[in-house]
């Protein structure tokens, strides 16, 4: 017992010397992501989109009176045990007032039920679509900007049945991500007349799905629908269904409006390749943020890029009308983005510093969404069908 | 289900994957046999080949199949380099530690591709290419070069293995290292060639499995479990063996599909696994049982 | 930062470390007394953890489960779960000796993962399952941090003390016997099989209810904390680095481990900000070269196996001189 406390002095002491002493005037928040692990591909797109929230407030100004604002980069591993690790570190050590993150659903559990919530910190998780967030006890302090699966999940199935495809097969990968997809798209699917002519869940990171893909076409589908990651298993899904000639048409989920079937498959190859995504409603959010990012080195078609500068951002203007306390940045977040007041597009972060200061209502446009919360967090966003064009992803309609 | 569609669609498809498979669980099989430890780093030490095949192709232009010998080579003196630093200080240790230590080995390459080639989704070549069909078999010619790349690699190793100096001496080592050092068997060559072979096969499993998909920080690591049922399933041992294990699994993989909810692909090396270790624990071809 | 934030830190690393330590403390049992190489503990942990939730949960739709029974009748039945799940487990695969039960255990294990992933009805598939009850979890953040850790201190000293015990005892003896010379064991009567299934068992439901513990802390359970790397391979470094056959050496074992594990992110953390991506894959591989260096240098373990025999005569050494 006595090394044991010995052991965790030292560590204590080592963490203690090793941690940077942050300028005092720095508001901090933290980007808690599954760096390593199983979304490895994912997550630095993903920090960088927020890096770049952070940039632009710096670079306009900065928090309330000029204070920079820092991203503290976590690894949550994707688990629970990465997750609630990160969290308290950036909680507790780098005293974070907000957090953009974790990325997995089952890291956002654990570290909002062990960490975040009891310590009063907000947290949006850019990426978290499982619904067993909406329903977590969270004092109102659990946000996300992405959609719950169910929303998109449904309004992909009302826009195919519009568009015509009548039958198709689902094939999904089986994680929180996937499965919820699957789930509401098959209720709705079917609900609304639909056929589903096969529906099966795959592990993630098989060299070969040619045979779940011939089992699938086996039910006589045209049409599949796909929902993974475009840069992981979906990628490999694509490929060789597209290789082997099983279905014409294929459909994805916002996981698979990532850039990586363009450059590895080529566009010409994928003219039958849709894919819905949330986007803002009307407005010229989304190219206002791709613009930027692309300009900053990032791939705006990467996956959950836009939730996560969304994330970032909003919770920026949330701790600047908050005043840079962590008491009232739950208030704040649904303050800037209700609906109402001057409209805020991505990027605009002095116009809507002055407008806060002046105590006008401001009503924040983001890229993925308009991010209007309901009680639970979550936001029902809008979404649009893509088609892949010469210059990566084009709109073809909205969803409803 | 027609005749043609099962060999399209599930067969040729577990034969290109059972190779790859098989090109990796040889490389076990012989550190399992002449180390007698089970190698956890193996699937990275795949990843980091491709990778290398990778750099190679993006950086002078090649094909893949051009770029193989040196990933090769690259990854079986990395491997030889792990031996000498890392694992040789822990032989006269419980094996247990080795084991544990190649854990950490797995985590260190794997971390190192990371740093150098990033995560994202590579590919050799951009695009798709659809297959030929030779009286309704859809066959691509990438999938003919794995399986004869497979069948050629090993092939050379068998020989070696049973004409060759050395590869005697590899195959006395296995079967009785005492004996083997008592009549002048030079143990640290036996173990350098060892890993050299296990190295390079490694780098060709990992190169023909981005040949065949594409090419991510995970890929190996994900490889690992069902390289090591082969390796198990065909007999410690064994080269020939683990070929035939690691054919089982691929195709057992492939063709659980036509039973088995998909998402318990995976489940399938094992549950071979599991079966045959209770009826028959020496593997197919009657491996050796540590 | 704050005195109080790394007092938090601290208090959060010991749970982890209490938790990760039983865990450890389950694969002494069967690695350290009875030899037995089970590389499947994230199976037993998710047994334990899913168990456990399934029993004290609210009842959900399309799911078994739902009783909302206290957490102590969840953890004990975790345990019960995970001994029982490990009883055919240990019948089928023990009689294979060192790397190949690993493979059949990791197989196993792996199996169990898929089935909790992919079995709605029973585990909610990957969604997991949520809302659980956490003891002391009505109170303010530190308190709530500081009163779940006394109570896993609590258990884990009353683990530690029943594991202790047993090893000290004939059984214990009668383990270390069948693991160092089976042969002999035998000759001497001893039913080597039941025995080693014995440790097995009982090493499981340790790890079971470790995996309950994990759940109630995180009020929820999902697939993704049955990852192998998180819930199998770290606990074996804890053991081999802590060191196998000494339950001190494990609980040390998992404190060392989950600090640097833990820690050395926030070194990491100090490269400049254009790496801080990267940070994280130099992290791992750090973590990697650490092991490697320990292994080296200290293969026995931070508190090797203490020599029973040996420590008893020269306990009773000094009373003997004392008498004479």
């Amino acid at each position: 017992m006595k090394s044991k406390i010995l052991a965790l002095t030292a560590g204590l002491l080592a963490a203690t010397a090793l941690a940077s002493v942050p300028a005092k005037a720095d508001v901090k928040i933290g980007l808690i992501g599954g760096v390593s692990g199983p979304i490895a591909a994912m997550a630095p797109a993903m920090i960088s989109a927020a890096e770049l929230a952070i940039s632009q407030v710096n670079a306009q100004g900065g928090m309330m009176d000029g204070e920079q604002l820092v991203g503290v980069v976590g690894d949550s591993q994707c688990n629970p045990q990465g997750g609630t690790d990160a969290a308290t570190k950036a909680v507790n050590i780098e005293g974070v007032v907000g957090m953009v993150g974790p990325h997995c659903s089952g890291a956002v559990l654990a570290a909002s039920a062990s960490v975040t919530v009891p310590a009063g910190i907000v947290m949006v998780t850019p990426s978290g679509t499982s619904p067993e967030i909406t329903n977590i006890e969270d004092n109102d302090l659990v946000f996300r900007t992405v959609p719950s699966d169910d929303y998109q999940g449904r309004a992909l199935a009302r826009t195919l049945i519009e568009q015509g495809y009548g039958k198709v097969a689902v094939a999904y990968i089986n994680n929180d991500y996937g499965t919820g997809l699957a789930q509401a798209f098959r209720a709705e699917f079917e609900a609304q007349g639909g056929e589903i002519a096969g529906f099966a869940a795959h592990e993630e990171g098989k060299a070969s799905y040619r045979s779940n893909l011939a089992d699938l076409a086996s039910g006589g589908a045209n049409t599949l629908v796909l929902f993974d990651y475009g840069d992981g298993t979906g990628l490999t899904m694509l490929r060789q269904a597209l290789e082997n000639g099983f279905f014409e048409t294929f459909i994805g989920g916002d996981g698979m409006k990532s850039n990586a079937p363009i450059n590895e498959l080529g566009a010409e190859n994928l003219s039958t390749f849709f894919a819905s995504a949330p986007v803002g409603e009307a407005s010229n959010s989304l190219e206002t943020f791709n613009a930027a990012f692309t300009e900053a080195g990032g791939d705006p078609d990467a996956i959950f890029v836009t939730t996560a500068y969304d994330a970032a951002f909003m919770l920026a203007l949330a701790l600047e009308k908050a005043g840079g306390d962590k008491e009232g940045v739950s208030a704040a977040l649904r303050e800037i983005s209700n609906g109402e007041g001057e409209p805020i597009l991505p990027g605009e972060w002095a116009k809507a510093k002055e407008l806060i200061a002046a105590g006008t209502a401001i009503d924040y446009k983001g890229a993925a969404g308009d991010h209007n919360f309901d009680e639970n967090g979550d936001v029902p966003g809008t979404f649009a069908f893509f088609k892949v064009g010469n210059d990566g992803f084009e709109v073809v309609t909205q969803m409803k | 289900m027609g005749f043609l569609e099962l060999v399209n669609f599930y067969i040729i498809p577990g034969i290109v994957l059972g190779s790859i498979y098989a090109l990796g669980a040889v490389g076990i099989t012989l550190i399992f046999a002449i180390l007698r430890y089970a190698h956890l780093a193996h699937g990275d030490l795949a990843t980091l080949g491709a990778f290398v095949a990778f750099a190679v192709v993006t950086g002078i232009g090649v094909s893949p199949y051009a770029a193989l010998p040196v990933a090769i080579v690259a990854t079986a003196l990395v491997a030889v380099g792990i031996d000498k630093v890392f694992y040789e200080h822990l032989r006269e240790r419980p094996k247990i530690i080795t084991v544990i230590a190649s854990l950490g080995i797995a985590l260190m390459v794997r971390a190192v591709v990371q740093v150098i080639w990033g995560v994202d989704s590579e590919s050799y070549v951009r695009g798709i290419s659809r297959p030929d069909v030779y009286f309704g078999l859809r066959i691509r010619d990438r999938e003919i070069y794995t399986v004869l790349a497979m069948l050629a690699l090993v092939g050379a190793l068998y020989v070696f293995l049973s004409r060759s100096k050395w590869g005697k001496a590899m195959r006395a080592m296995s079967d009785n290292p005492n004996l083997a050092l008592l009549s002048g068997i030079d143990n640290k060559t036996v173990i350098v060639l060892t890993w050299v072979i296990a190295g390079g096969l490694c780098a060709a499993a990992g190169v023909f499995l981005g040949i065949n998909t594409e090419l991510k920080s995970m890929m190996g690591w994900q490889m690992l479990l069902p390289m090591f049922a082969a390796a198990i399933l065909g007999g410690v041992g064994r080269v020939e063996g683990a070929v035939l294990g690691g054919l089982i699994v691929g195709l057992a993989e492939e063709l659980s599909v036509l039973i088995l909810p998909s998402e318990y692909k995976a489940a399938t090396a094992f549950v071979i696994l599991l079966f045959m270790l209770l009826v028959r624990p020496t593997g197919i071809l009657r491996g050796k049982v540590l | 930062m704050e005195f109080i934030g790394l007092v938090n830190y601290a208090l959060f690393m010991g749970i982890f470390i209490a938790i990760y330590a039983l865990l450890a403390l389950g694969l002494n049992i069967q690695w350290g007394f009875a030899g037995l190489f089970n590389a499947g503990i994230a199976g037993f942990f998710a047994v334990g953890a899913y168990t456990s939730a399934i029993i004290t949960s609210a009842a959900a739709d399309g799911r078994i489960g739902g009783f909302e029974l206290p957490f102590l009748v969840g953890w004990a039945g975790a345990m019960v779960a995970a001994g029982l799940i490990a009883w055919p487990i240990g019948k089928i695969c023990l009689r294979f000796r060192s790397d190949y039960l690993a493979i059949a255990t990791i197989g196993v294990a792996e199996i169990i993962r898929l089935v909790i992933k992919s079995e709605e009805a029973l585990t909610n598939s990957a969604r997991g399952i949520t809302g659980l009850p956490r003891p002391f979890g009505d109170l303010p953040y530190v308190e709530s941090q500081a009163a779940f850790l006394l109570l896993m201190i609590a258990i884990l000293f009353v683990a530690y003390l029943l594991v202790e015990r047993q090893f000290n005892s004939p059984w214990g003896r009668m383990m270390r016997a069948i693991r160092d010379n089976e042969l002999a064991a035998r000759a001497m009567g001893k039913d080597v099989e039941y025995r080693r299934l014995q440790a097995f068992i009982f090493g499981a439901a340790l790890m079971g209810l470790g995996g309950a513990l994990f759940a109630h802390f995180n009020r929820s359970i999902t697939p993704e904390a049955i990852d192998p790397m998180v819930a199998t391979f770290l606990v074996w470094i804890m053991l081999i680095l802590g060191g196998a056959g000494n339950n001190r050496g494990a609980i040390l074992g998992a404190a060392v481990v989950w600090i640097i594990w833990s820690v050395s992110e926030i070194a990491t953390d100090q490269l400049p900000h254009e790496y801080a991506v990267k940070a994280k894959y130099i992290r791992l591989f750090l973590i990697g070269l650490l092991l490697q260096l320990v292994l080296r240098f200290r293969p026995e373990g931070l508190l090797p196996e203490p020599l029973r025999g040996d420590q008893g005569a020269s306990r009773r050494e000094p009373k003997s001189s004392a008498r004479v």
